[in-house]
């Protein structure tokens, strides 16, 4: 059910969405146990891989999200089980109109559980007022694997995010005790987007986090060597491996995060990478 | 001059024994990568860290350190630690963090006017320097402005300093380059002291990105 946004969505109030899910394992195999949505945030029938992990795909077919709109999202995962989000296409966070619009995603990660939250990348349109938060609560060993990439404007059509606000937090918990954070708050004009310490003028930013154990230093090296047209780092903190990039088109920075999932995953989850069929399309 | 003033100067000074002049903040990266060559490049990314990651993250969550001290809030002194553990963004700025904390609450402990004052919920654990920093003005009594100035001056000076030993920039373009900056902390104070919670910002991925590269840099005289 396509509308367009853009056309109506000064004439309209806020679309609130909502949709929970919950996924159990059931001998070598992770199910989805709860799915209950309110409004147009849905997922696809569920793919399991020949490892049980079991991929989704979050939709969400109005196309884009306008001001005033809200998202949330609230995963359950029961101990033991393992997920891998996605969605089918790029999240197009439209013009506000001085109304902001909300994403909320929280994840509840049970022991021996992993969840894989990797959406393709989020487009701000200029003048797009937007807080975006998540929060992961993962308990004793959870482990968790996110992936964030954000475009700023639509510079391919001349269209640079000048007006507006991108609010953006992510926490990451283990038993109750703060492991990471990011928190970003710039609007359109801030100095920050031409920083040379900030985005220098980039208009993508990618971020990739794994919780869990710390990578073995071959496998650092061989994400800090991962090629990336842009600029990219990684870092092992205490608790989190943090890799980071900058580049002028999504798909450059997708392309290295999925090339460092791909990397990552024999460690991270002792299987082998099968990249959800909809990436391909 | 009152005994206020006086502490604000020595804890400001760059003599302060907490280790601070082996660090660069990802500056001497920034040197290597060419991204810094001269006093102006020198100037932006000084400008560019001060009133991005320092003034609307580091200093702003010191205030309210600061502040939790001030009403004896013990839970919010904690999680206001835990954030600023939780913020760095590369392994050395996260040990870089932790050793100056560490070093300045063992200072503190061998002085006066700090003995037997730490804060009993930060005993076991980490502590980030802005935290340490908190307590430190709060024991010297100094007020939360004077915290947030004594802490974004040291940094400035240090990072001054940074390009001296390695850039390097002689002893008089360094004092200009402090003359060009210093309505910058000023401005950052102002931004520290008053900033909204939702306004919270620690976003800088280049200079993540700058510090990252120093953990493989082949030649080095910082820890970060």
């Amino acid at each position: 059910m396509q509308r367009d946004r853009m056309e109506n969505c000064t004439l309209e109030s806020g679309w609130d969405a909502r949709l929970e899910l919950a996924y159990a394992r059931r001998e070598a195999c992770t199910i989805p146990v709860h799915r209950r949505h309110i409004g147009p945030l849905r997922v696809q029938k569920h793919f399991t891989e020949p490892s049980g992990v079991c991929q989704h795909i979050v939709v969400h077919p109005p196309g884009g999200i306008a001001g005033g709109d809200s998202l949330t999202l609230e995963l359950d995962l029961a101990a033991g089980s393992r997920a891998l989000l996605t969605s089918p296409g790029a999240a197009k966070w439209y013009q506000g109109f001085g109304r902001r619009a909300t994403q909320r995603v929280s994840a509840r990660i049970g022991a021996g559980a992993s969840l894989e939250w990797l959406p393709l990348e989020t487009i701000l349109f200029n003048g797009a007022d937007v807080e975006l938060a998540a929060r992961f609560d993962l308990a004793r060993d959870a482990v968790l694997l996110y992936s964030d990439v954000v475009c700023l404007g639509r510079p391919a059509s001349a269209e640079p995010f000048a007006h507006g606000c991108w609010r953006q937090t992510v926490e990451v918990w283990r038993d109750d005790a703060l492991l990471w954070c990011e928190h970003n708050a710039l609007k359109g004009d801030d100095a920050q987007f031409s920083s040379p310490v900030g985005m220098d003028g980039h208009t993508v930013t990618g971020l990739l986090l794994w919780a869990g154990p710390a990578l073995p230093e071959a496998l650092l090296d061989a994400c800090r060597a991962y090629p990336c047209v842009g600029r990219a780092g990684v870092s092992q903190l205490p608790d989190v491996f943090v890799a980071r990039c900058l580049t002028h088109s999504a798909e450059a920075a997708q392309a290295w995060i999925t090339g460092l999932w791909q990397q990552l995953r024999p460690f991270t989850l002792g299987v082998e990478a099968v990249a959800p069929r909809i990436w391909a399309t | 001059m009152n005994l206020a003033a006086l502490q604000l100067l020595r804890l400001a000074s760059p003599s302060l024994p907490i280790g601070g002049y082996s660090y660069s903040q990802g500056l001497e990266s920034a040197l290597e990568l060419g991204l810094v060559r001269d006093s102006r490049s020198a100037q932006a990314w000084i400008a560019g860290v001060l009133s991005g990651p320092l003034a609307r993250f580091e200093a702003a969550l010191l205030v309210r350190v600061w502040c939790s001290l001030n009403a004896d809030d013990t839970s919010t002194l904690v999680a206001l630690n835990a954030r600023l553990l939780a913020s760095r963004d590369g392994s050395e700025m996260r040990a870089e963090t932790e050793q100056m904390g560490y070093s300045l609450r063992t200072l503190l402990a061998a002085l006066p006017e700090g003995q037997g004052r730490w804060p009993a919920v930060l005993a076991g654990g980490p502590v980030a320097l802005p935290v340490a920093w908190a307590v430190a003005a709060f024991q010297l009594e100094l007020d939360a402005a004077q915290a947030v100035e004594s802490f974004l001056w040291g940094w400035m000076e240090n990072q001054v300093m940074v390009l001296m030993k390695a850039m390097p920039m002689g002893q008089t373009s360094g004092q200009q380059l402090l003359s060009a900056l210093l309505p910058d902390i000023a401005q950052a104070v102002q931004i520290a002291l008053t900033l909204a919670d939702e306004d919270i910002s620690n976003f800088a991925p280049m200079l993540a990105w700058v510090a990252a590269q120093h953990e493989t840099q082949y030649s080095r005289l910082f820890r970060s």
